[in-house]
C-alpha cells in the first residue's frame, strides 16, 4: 500500500524499501533505532508534501533526514515510519548578493554553501565540525553551532526565512521580518518535530579582512580552562576559542601532524577575524592572559596554510579519536564560562571513577564541553560505564548552572535528561507548541519530550 | 473586581494569581511595561491593566560570563547602567530607554539599527520566565550562551506583544562596550544619496549604524542637503575608529559628498536621540510607518512613501537604515482634527504602496481604526492556533495584535 502509493507519486527510483537499503537509515552517527517502512528521496517541495499526505493516510510517522551525522538519535526512526532523505535536494536555488542571502535546499552540505559564495567575498558562518558532510536542513533542525559561533552566533542567527511542509502536507513560509509570532525562531532547533524544512533563506557573512590564528599550550587542563575564563572575563570575545586536551592532541598528531605540541596537557586554538587594525593589540592581550595562566608556549600561524593546518587538527579530532579507540561517545553539555575549570575537573573525575579514557575537544569560549568517552562496544561493562559517566557529566553541567545540550540536541537519547533542567510546567508549555503544529505526533515521534509529558487540558 | 483597574504586582506569585483569576473569570487584561509603545492597537475599555514596572530587579549579573538576568519591568536605562559599571552593554537600540522596560522591548520585538553588527535583541536572550494566561509560571532556556534543549520558547515570546503570557524574567548575553565611538553627520548634495548608500554598504569598514535622514530636525542634529543627511556611528578600538574615520571620509568623497562632520562628544546620547526619533510622535497629529526590505532600495522606497504623504497633503519625513533595510516615514498634519480626518485615507494609500507597512508610532486615538500591523503574513492561521493554545480564554491584550489576535 504505502510502497505502491509512494512509487506512483515519486517514481520507483525515489523509493527504497528493500531491507538492505533501509538498514543504514536506522542509524545516525551514534544511535540505532528501528527499521523504517520506507525511505523516500524527494526532489521538490511538492514531492515532500505528497510524501507527507501518503504517509499520513497510511498512519506512518515521518522522519526528516539530512546527512545522518546527528549524535543524539534525532534522525533515527523510533517506531518505524517513512524517512524523508534530502540527499537529492542539495542545490543553491538563488543568491541575493544585495541582501547577502542565499536560498538553499535542505540537503545542501554546509561547507558547499561557503564554497559556492566565496567568490563573492561571502561565507556561511555557522560551521559545525561536521560541516563537510552535515546539511543545512540538519543544521537548522538542531540549531547547530561550531567553533566560529562564539562571535558569529549559532544557526538560528543566520536563518532569515523558511519554507516548511507541515504535518498535514501543506506548505507554509515564515520570515523573521514577518509581523506576528517568530515562527522561524521556534522552528530552528525543533529537530524535525514541528515541520519539514524544504528550503531556507540564510544570511551570508562578509569574509573578514584579516584572520589570525594562535596556539597556546598549557601544562594541564586546569590552567588552560582558567585562561579561557579569564579571556572572556576580560571582555575579549575572539572569533573562536577551542580547547583540546592531551589525549586528543596525541591522537591528532598521530593522525595528521597538525603541529600541536604533544607534551602539553592542553592546547587552546584561538582565532580572531576582523579588522587588521585591531589584531596586534588583541594578540598581545590574549597572549598576556595565556602567559599569566602559565602557558608553556605561544605560536602564531604565519600563513594561510599554517592556519589551515592548525584548524585541520581540530576539525579532524573526532576522526583521529576513532583511530585510537574502537568506539567513543560524544557528550555535549554547556556550562557558564567561569565554571569551566570545575566542569572539566568533574569530567576527569567521573571518567576516572569508571575507568574510562576521556578526551576533551570543545568550544571552550562558549563553555560548550564535548568529552569523548572511549570504549569498546563489545564489552557490556564498558558500555554501562559510558552511560553512567555520561549521566554524571550531564548532572555536573546542570549543577554548575548549565544545560544538557549545547548544540547536538535532545533527539532520542537525551529525552529523559530534559527533566533535569525543566519542570513539568516548563515541558508542558513546550508541548503546547507541539500540539499546535503536530497534534497527532506524526513528525519525528518519541523525540525531545520525556515520556509522559503532555500538553495541558485547555480550558 | 470591577473593570479598568491598574494592577501593579510586586511579586511573580502575585502576578500569576492576577492572571489566574482573570483567566478563570475570562476578564481581559492589557499588559503594560513603560507604556512607550505607540504601535500596537490600543486596549479596549473593558480591560484591566497589568503593569510590570514593580518587578524591576537585576537578579544575577555575572560579568565574567558576559551574562545578566533581570526582571521584565526594569528600564533599559537602569539595566544599561548596571552593565556599564562593568564595561558591558546589550544593543537593544529601543526608543525612550529611560521608560522602556526590558520585558516590553522584548515583547514588542523591537529591532534597531545596530543589529547587522551585533544581532537582534532576540539573539541576546538565553532564557526567559513567562507567566502564561492561566497563571502557569514556565521557564525556558537557561543561563548559558548555547542551548539546544527542546524548543527555543523564548523566540516565541519575543515579539509576541504580551498575547501569549507576561514575561517576568530574561537571561541575557552581554557584550563588552566598545573602547570608543564616534558619530558623523553629512548633508547630502543632489544626486549623492544612492551613491552614498551603495558606498557605505560595500565599504570594507562597516559602520555600527548608518542612517539616511530627511527631516526630523527637531529630534536629530544636522541640516539636510538637497537629498537629506547621513548619521553614521563608528564603534571599536581607538585604532579602528581612526582608520574608519579616514575610510568613511574617503568613501563619502567618492560618492560626491563634500562635507562629513565629526562628532566626538556625547556620542551615545546623540545616537539615543536618533533612536528616539524612530518612534517619536508630534502631538496627536503624526503617524510613523515602518517597512523592512532590501537595504539597497531604501532610498527609492522612502521616496515612494514620502510621495504618499505628499499626496495626502501631510508633511513627510524619513529615516532609512542603510545597513538593515528599514525605512521609517513620519507623516504629520497641520492639526489634530484634520489628521483624524485624513489618517484613514493616508493609511489605505500607504498600504496600497507597501502592504507590509507597520505603524510604529501614532498618539491619536484614530490609531484604533488604522491598519497598524499591515497585511498579515500567510501563517496567520497558524499564529491563531498558537494564541488559542497559550491563551484559550483570550484574556491577554485581546484583539490588539496581528490579524486582531
Ligand atoms: C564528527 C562530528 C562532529 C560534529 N560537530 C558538531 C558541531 O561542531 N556542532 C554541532 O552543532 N553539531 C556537530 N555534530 C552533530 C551533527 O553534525 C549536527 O547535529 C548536524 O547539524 C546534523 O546535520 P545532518 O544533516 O547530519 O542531520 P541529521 O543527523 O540527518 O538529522 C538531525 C536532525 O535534524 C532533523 N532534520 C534533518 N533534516 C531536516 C529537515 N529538512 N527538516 C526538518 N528536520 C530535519 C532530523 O530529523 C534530526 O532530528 C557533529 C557530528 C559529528 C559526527
Amino acid at each position: 500500500m504505502l510502497h505502491q502509493q509512494l512509487v506512483e507519486a515519486l517514481g520507483a527510483e525515489a523509493v527504497k524499501t528493500a531491507p538492505e537499503d533501509l538498514s543504514v537509515y536506522a542509524f545516525d552517527a551514534y544511535s540505532s533505532g528501528t527499521l523504517p517502512s520506507a525511505v523516500v528521496l524527494p526532489e521538490t517541495t511538492r514531492d515532500v508534501a505528497r510524501i507527507v499526505r501518503i504517509a499520513r493516510a497510511c498512519e506512518e510517522p515521518l522522519i526528516a533526514r539530512g546527512a545522518g551525522t546527528g549524535l543524539c538519535g534525532g534522525a533515527i526512526p523510533a517506531r518505524g515510519g517513512v524517512v524523508v532523505s534530502f540527499a537529492r535536494m542539495h542545490r543553491v536555488l538563488d543568491l541575493d548578493l544585495s541582501r547577502r542571502r542565499a536560498h538553499v535546499q535542505p540537503g545542501l552540505v554546509n561547507l558547499d554553501l561557503s564554497k559556492a559564495v566565496s567568490m563573492h567575498g561571502l561565507f556561511y558562518a555557522p560551521d559545525p565540525a561536521s560541516q563537510k558532510t552535515s546539511t543545512i536542513g540538519g543544521n537548522i533542525a538542531t540549531n547547530a553551532g561550531g567553533p566560529h559561533c562564539l562571535s558569529y552566533g549559532t544557526t538560528v542567527n543566520h536563518v532569515c526565512a523558511l519554507e516548511v511542509v507541515d504535518a498535514s502536507g501543506e506548505v507554509f513560509r515564515t520570515d523573521v521580518d514577518d509581523a506576528g509570532y517568530d515562527l522561524t525562531g521556534v522552528l530552528v532547533g525543533s529537530e524535525g518535530t514541528l515541520g519539514i524544512v524544504t528550503s531556507a533563506w540564510v544570511r551570508l557573512t562578509r569574509l573578514p579582512e584579516s584572520v589570525r590564528v594562535w596556539l597556546a599550550a598549557f601544562g594541564d587542563i586546569d590552567s588552560a580552562s582558567a585562561a579561557v575564563s579569564a579571556i572572556i572575563a576580560a571582555g575579549i570575545v575572539p572569533t573562536a576559542l577551542e580547547m583540546m586536551d592531551r589525549v586528543i592532541v596525541t591522537a591528532v598528531e598521530a593522525a595528521f601532524c597538525a603541529g600541536y605540541p604533544t607534551d602539553a596537557g592542553a592546547v587552546l586554538l584561538i582565532e580572531h577575524a576582523g579588522y587588521e587594525d585591531d589584531m596586534n593589540t588583541l594578540e598581545a592581550a590574549v597572549a598576556q592572559i595565556a602567559r599569566e595562566h602559565g602557558a608553556l608556549s605561544w605560536r602564531a600561524a604565519r600563513s594561510a596554510s599554517e592556519r589551515d593546518a592548525l584548524w585541520a587538527g581540530r576539525k579532524g579530532a573526532a576522526g583521529a579519536t576513532g583511530r585510537i579507540s574502537p568506539n567513543y561517545y560524544t557528550q555535549d553539555v554547556c556550562v557558564p564560562r567561569s565554571a569551566l575549570p570545575a566542569a572539566l575537573r568533574a569530567v576527569g573525575d567521573a571518567a576516572a571513577r569508571h575507568h574510562l579514557t576521556v578526551g576533551n575537544v570543545f568550544h571552550a569560549g562558549d563553555g560548550n564541553l564535548h568529552p569523548l568517552l572511549m570504549y569498546d562496544r563489545r564489552d557490556p561493562k564498558q558500555v554501562a560505564a559510558v552511560i553512567e559517566t555520561g549521566n554524571e557529566i550531564l548532572q555536573t553541567a546542570v549543577d554548575l548552572g548549565g544545560t544538557v545540550s549545547g548544540e547536538h540536541g535532545i533527539g532520542y537519547e537525551k529525552r529523559e535528561a530534559m527533566t533535569r533542567v525543566y519542570s513539568t510546567d516548563d515541558l508542558a508549555t513546550m508541548a503546547r507548541v507541539r500540539e499546535v503544529f503536530d497534534p497527532a505526533r506524526m513528525l519525528n515521534p518519541e523525540k525531545i519530550f520525556p515520556s509522559g509529558v503532555r500538553c495541558p487540558e485547555l480550558r | 473586581m470591577s473593570g479598568r483597574q491598574r494592577i501593579v504586582p510586586t511579586s511573580v506569585e502575585e502576578l500569576a494569581s492576577v492572571l489566574a483569576t482573570h483567566h478563570r473569570d475570562r476578564r481581559p487584561l492589557a499588559v503594560e511595561g513603560g507604556n512607550t509603545l505607540r504601535g500596537m492597537l490600543p486596549p479596549d475599555h473593558e480591560s484591566d491593566t497589568l503593569v510590570t514596572t514593580a518587578l524591576a530587579g537585576v537578579l544575577a549579573f555575572a560579568p565574567d560570563d558576559l551574562a545578566v538576568a533581570a526582571q521584565a519591568g526594569i528600564s533599559l536605562r537602569a539595566l544599561g547602567a548596571t552593565l556599564a559599571q562593568r564595561g558591558q552593554f546589550i544593543p537593544f537600540d529601543a526608543p525612550q530607554r529611560a521608560d522602556a522596560t526590558l520585558g516590553g522591548t522584548l515583547a514588542a520585538g523591537w529591532n534597531g539599527p545596530r543589529r547587522h553588527r551585533y544581532g537582534r535583541p532576540r539573539d541576546f536572550v538565553m532564557g526567559t520566565t513567562i507567566v502564561l494566561a492561566d497563571g502557569t509560571v514556565a521557564a525556558a532556556g537557561g543561563m548559558v550562551p548555547k542551548n539546544v534543549s527542546g524548543y527555543d520558547m523564548s523566540k516565541l515570546y519575543v515579539g509576541s506583544c504580551g498575547t501569549l503570557g507576561v514575561l517576568v524574567r530574561a537571561n541575557l548575553k552581554t557584550l563588552p562596550l566598545a573602547q570608543r565611538s564616534r558619530a558623523f553627520i553629512a548633508p547630502l548634495p543632489e544626486y549623492t544619496r544612492e551613491r552614498a548608500i551603495a558606498r557605505l554598504r560595500e565599504s570594507p569598514v562597516e559602520p555600527a549604524a548608518a542612517l539616511w535622514i530627511e527631516g526630523f530636525h527637531k529630534e536629530i542634529e544636522g541640516t539636510d542637503g538637497p537629498e537629506g543627511r547621513l548619521f553614521l556611528l563608528i564603534e571599536g578600538s581607538d585604532s579602528f575608529v581612526e582608520r574608519a574615520s579616514r575610510d568613511v571620509r574617503t568613501e563619502m568623497g567618492k560618492a560626491g559628498v563634500p562635507e562629513t562632520y565629526v562628532v566626538d562628544g556625547a556620542v551615545t546620547e546623540r545616537f539615543e536621540r536618533v533612536i528616539d526619533a524612530l518612534a517619536a510622535t508630534i502631538g496627536e497629529r503624526s503617524v510613523t510607518y515602518r517597512v523592512s526590505g532590501d537595504p539597497a532600495a531604501i532610498g527609492t522606497r522612502a521616496s515612494r512613501m514620502l510621495d504618499v504623504a505628499a499626496r495626502c497633503e501631510m508633511r513627510g519625513e524619513a529615516i532609512g537604515d542603510v545597513m538593515n533595510g528599514d525605512v521609517y516615514v513620519r507623516c504629520t498634519d497641520a492639526d489634530t482634527r484634520s489628521f483624524a480626518a485624513k489618517a484613514p485615507m493616508l493609511d489605505d494609500a500607504m498600504h496600497d504602496d507597501e502592504p507590509a507597512a507597520r505603524i510604529v508610532a501614532c498618539d491619536h486615538p484614530v490609531r484604533a481604526k488604522l491598519n497598524v500591523w499591515g497585511q498579515p503574513p500567510g501563517t496567520l492561521d497558524l499564529m491563531r492556533r498558537v494564541k488559542a493554545h497559550f491563551d484559550p480564554a483570550g484574556i491577554l491584550n485581546p484583539h490588539r495584535y496581528v490579524g486582531a489576535i
